[in-house]
């Protein structure tokens, strides 16, 4: 992988998406990034219900009988020969995650500015690594998963802290 | 034949809990509704009324993508409506070499609305008589009932 782009490659952790739980009582959904290698840690991500059920069609490899909207980025990657390299979740504003995506076309590479469930839905579709920068992970949210889970399973179910992607 | 499309506005269905987009000719003789789903609905809206959201929507990155590399949507043509699958194709213009891309309908008709580009329909799929019942929804809708979507 080339090390041209910004942030360097030793900035970045690998996270691979582990699973999407359902908030029922809400719109929301959370997409649960877990980190590859030896070190266990879990990455929450609040996203919407629609941006959610993307990610999910794409995590059960389910076939759709017409191409949803990530599939047909995928599809116009495919047909003009644009190799969707890597995402990143480089950065949170405000509880806001910011993610960029990372294109090449003969050589030429692009970073696109994405929410992180695009990036995500497109990662898991390409399919191509994604990346958390070490700045992310020390900035990130203090909601705690295990809190939050905790709190679901004695079916005392709050609000969660809806991070607007 | 094809026969070139405005997208006039979007109306609420309630009896379908879904979202119908309203596309007729300039002489407004041709008239094209077509279902789609209330996410795919508000992709359509947020063109139409031109809102720059806060971060980029999916569509928007579509058209990033696009950008990047100087490819161009030259136009989207509604090729089949049939039960519950809809098909459309979007034409692009990259490196002087044209391709046809297959999507849904909703999704060919958001891009086309980011990028300026022309909305055909194959005249197999444009109703040439519209329901009375559509024709009449349209009749008694105000300008203030388009384009806005409870979200």
């Amino acid at each position: 992988m080339s090390n041209i782009d910004l942030p360097k490659e030793q900035d970045l952790v690998e996270y691979r998406v582990d699973r999407l739980l359902e908030e029922a009582t809400t719109d929301t959904r959370i997409v649960v990034l877990s980190r590859q290698g030896d070190s266990l840690d879990t990455f929450p991500i609040w996203v919407g219900a629609p941006e959610g059920n993307a990610i999910k069609l794409a995590l059960d490899t389910m076939i759709t009988p017409r191409p949803m909207s990530h599939d047909l980025i995928k599809s116009f990657a495919e047909h003009l020969n644009i190799t969707i390299q890597r995402v990143v979740i480089a950065d949170v504003k405000n509880s806001t995650y910011y993610a960029t995506v990372y294109v090449s076309n003969k050589g030429v590479e692009r970073t696109i500015d994405a929410r992180p469930s695009d990036a995500i839905s497109l990662a898991l579709r390409a399919p191509c690594p994604i990346y958390i920068t070490h700045d992310v992970l020390k900035r990130r949210s203090t909601t705690n998963l295990d809190a939050w889970l905790a709190k679901l399973e004695s079916k005392h179910i709050g609000t969660p802290e809806v991070q607007e992607t | 034949m094809l026969t070139q499309l405005q997208v006039k506005g979007l109306m609420f269905d309630p009896s379908n809990n879904a979202y119908i987009v309203v596309l007729r000719d300039d002489e407004h003789s041709d008239m094209l509704p077509i279902w789609v789903g209330k996410s795919e609905a508000g992709a359509i809206s947020m063109a139409l009324e031109n809102v720059t959201p806060p971060r980029p929507m999916t569509h928007d990155f579509m058209k990033s993508l696009l950008d990047a590399y100087d490819a161009k949507v030259i136009s989207v043509v509604i090729t089949d409506l049939s039960e519950h699958t809809y098909f459309a194709k979007i034409h692009l213009m990259y490196e002087d070499s044209e391709y046809t891309v297959d999507a849904r309908p909703s999704d060919a008709l958001a891009i086309a609305l980011r990028s300026n580009a022309p909305v055909f329909a194959n005249d197999s799929v444009i109703t040439k008589q519209s329901s009375d019942e559509l024709q009449q929804w349209l009749e008694n809708l105000k300008p203030e009932d388009f384009g806005k979507l409870d979200s």
